[in-house]
């Protein structure tokens, strides 16, 4: 099992990098939105991966408040994962000048007029509002699970 | 309002960034914790990759954040422009490695799956098994149980026969095909004489007094397989014979041969002497009835012959020849009148007075006269005299001569060897007074037991005993509504039999013994 994993965690960023490659010379170059286009597929990597724990656990059908926290774990995090999404996109797409820092960084703000695209950033910018719950879930959901490992010995007892 | 701050947007992503390390650090804390407690778990461990994977990519992520945020507020755009590109490729690379381990979850799952169902085979397989095994053990320990229920039942059944093998006062033995006896209880041990060590060595031969039983046992066995009611004399060691009552009953082998036999003997000698006892008394009976008619008959011609005999003597001179005759006729008649008034005492015809006495002072009245006699014998006299006794009704006179017939035969019986032991004792029995006289003489031969109390019955040589004596007795102590036994030789309780003779007598204590005397009266005909 480990040497596998390891292998798929080495290969995949290679196979992403290959996949995603713009020119077909010995050496290849990797700039312009590579990185952002890299990014996104992993998000939606994540996402599906998320997906398919979520649809797997259910299928499993697995009992205890423990699963229950991850599965909202895995919905929050899925719907991150396409606030993230959207929100990189919302970035790249936001015109220059729209936000002014004239006043200090903290000060920042974002200009008028505000477009729709102007909205989006600065919702997807709050994206700590699920991912940080999201992992309060898998924190909940895995120290419920260590619990439950005592619960047999206190029902003995 | 020139814009919208983003200073929420800011500090959310500073505090939520710090919050995503620690939750995913303490999240990735119970995983591992999980899986240490299960190492064997799959999924505790498939949680510990997955929460590891998330924690580095929250990390990278949060580091980076905050790095940007702190280089934006301290001016320092370059900085991050510079390194941001790192940030994000970790950032990247994290998060498709934490997708990477989720779907590889999937493999796993199914790997634990299999396994699992593996496992579930087994399990089943094992509780099968255990339950094979409990089914095994509850057979085993109900098949000890019920070898240790039939077991004690077999102890319980063997103790109730071997105590009733042992405990039966009926002698009870076994013998073999060659009609050895292989064990015997131990009231047969006490009826034969024989020890217990003596077993191995006693045949059927041995205690068979007549051979030709011996063939009728083995016969009879052989054609009918049991022995029902065989009366037959066994002897003893000692060489006395005693009669049993015997039922057998043949052990048969697989393959119908006789193995042996059980047999039962019942000690039927007291039984014997019992019904002997009742024949002689029946007997006796008949011959005081003759004796009364013969005595009757008798008596009136010897009272003419001793009156003409008397008045011829008046006749004649005393120094003839004629007047000794009729002296020798006169003597000559008294002592036929005297053998005559026997006979009518025996068959109580003779009168008698009745009254309350005390046996013990006719005891002493009769040992008084006796005693010097006795003494110069060299016997010597022990009396037992019981306190209280009970007064009898009766004749003293006659009572007296009872005791004094009895002591007379313990004397002679004793006289012979140069003197012994006479016993005199009174005692109450069961309401009744006892009185038994024993001596330690040579006792009474066993022919001779029934014949004892028979009018003329004698062994002493002629002309030295009528043979009335103890005849008359019987009449006076039946007339007395008693009865009198003999036992020759003595069985005492603590010694066993030892030589010699003892009569016993009893008699009712006065006032109870008139409606029995009656019923006596009626028994030997007056």
């Amino acid at each position: 099992m480990k040497p596998n994993f390891l292998i798929i965690l080495a290969l995949t960023p290679i196979f992403m990098a290959v996949l995603f490659c713009r020119e077909a010379l010995a050496l290849q170059t990797h700039g312009g939105a590579e990185g952002v286009v890299v990014h996104q597929f992993a998000h939606f990597q994540y996402l599906g991966a998320l997906g398919y724990l979520l649809w797997d656990i259910r299928r499993s059908s697995f009992s205890g408040i423990g699963w229950i926290y991850l599965q909202r774990f895995c919905w929050l995090m899925m719907i991150w994962n396409g606030i993230a999404f959207i929100g990189h996109f919302a970035q790249v797409a936001l015109p220059d000048g729209s936000i002014s820092t004239e006043d200090g960084y903290l000060s920042a703000l974002l200009l008028l007029p505000f477009s729709f695209g102007k909205w989006v950033y600065y919702i997807t910018a709050l994206d700590h509002l699920l991912c940080t719950p999201a992992l309060f879930f898998l924190f909940l959901a895995m120290r419920s699970f260590y619990r439950s490992l005592d619960v047999p010995k206190k029902e003995q007892t | 309002m020139t814009g919208l701050s983003l200073f929420p947007a800011i500090l959310l992503d500073i505090i939520g960034s710090a919050a995503n390390i620690i939750l995913s650090f303490l999240a990735w804390r119970y995983a591992r914790l999980l899986a240490k407690r299960q190492p064997d778990n799959f999924v505790w461990g498939y949680l510990h990759y997955v929460t590891f994977a998330i924690a580095a990519f929250a990390t990278s992520r949060a580091v980076g954040h905050l790095v940007k945020q702190f280089l934006f507020m301290a001016d320092r755009a370059d900085i991050w422009a510079a390194i941001s590109a790192y940030s994000g490729g970790f950032n990247s690379l994290f998060m498709i490695s934490v997708a990477a381990v989720m779907i590889f979850y999937h493999k796993g799952v199914q790997a634990y799956e299999a396994l699992e169902h593996e496992a579930g085979k087994l399990k089943t397989a094992n509780l099968d098994l255990a339950g094979a095994a409990r089914q095994l053990r509850d057979l085993n320990q109900n098949l000890e149980q019920k070898v240790e229920e039939r077991t004690e039942e077999l102890s319980q059944s063997e103790k109730k026969f071997r105590h009733l093998f042992s405990a039966s006062k009926d002698m009870v033995f076994f013998s073999d095909a060659d009609n050895r006896v292989v064990d015997m209880n131990d009231s047969g041990f006490e009826m034969l004489g024989y020890s217990r060590e003596e077993t191995s060595a006693l045949q059927l031969a041995d205690i068979f007094v007549d051979p030709t039983y011996i063939e009728t046992f083995a016969k009879r066995l052989t054609e009918d397989g049991y022995i029902k009611d065989l009366n037959v004399d066994l002897a003893c060691k000692d060489g006395k014979v005693i009669s049993v009552l015997l039922s057998a009953t043949a052990i048969i082998g697989e393959k119908g041969e006789i193995l042996g036999s059980e047999v039962i003997a019942k000690d039927l000698t007291r039984l014997k002497m019992m019904m002997e006892q009742l024949a002689s008394s029946e007997k006796m009976a008949s011959v005081g009835q003759i004796a009364a008619g013969v005595a009757h008959e008798i008596n009136t011609p010897l009272g003419i012959i001793l009156g003409y005999s008397q008045l011829l003597m008046d006749d004649v001179q005393e120094d003839s020849d004629a007047y000794q005759s009729l002296q020798v006729i006169e003597r000559q008649t008294k002592a036929s009148r005297k053998i005559v008034a026997d006979l009518l005492k025996f068959s109580r015809q003779s009168g008698s007075t009745r009254e309350e006495v005390d046996l013990n002072e006719i005891l002493a009245d009769v040992v008084a006269v006796t005693e010097h006699t006795l003494g110069l014998s060299n016997i010597a006299i022990h009396r037992q005299f019981a306190n209280g006794l009970p007064r009898v009704d009766g004749d003293p006179e006659k009572l007296r001569q009872v005791f004094v017939n009895l002591i007379n035969n313990a004397h002679h019986a004793m006289q012979d060897q140069g003197g012994g032991e006479l016993l005199l004792r009174t005692r109450i029995n069961s309401g009744d007074v006892m009185v038994e006289i024993r001596d330690s003489g040579h006792g009474i031969p066993e022919k001779h037991l029934a014949k004892i109390f028979d009018p003329f019955f004698t062994t002493k040589p002629v002309g030295q005993g009528t043979g009335l004596g103890l005849s008359v007795s019987y009449g006076i102590i039946h007339e007395n509504g008693g009865t009198i036994e003999v036992e020759s030789p003595v069985h005492d309780q603590d010694q066993g039999p030892i030589p010699g003779t003892l009569f016993r007598i009893r008699l009712p204590p006065s006032g109870t013994g008139k409606q029995q005397q009656m019923e006596n009266r009626s028994g030997i005909p007056a």
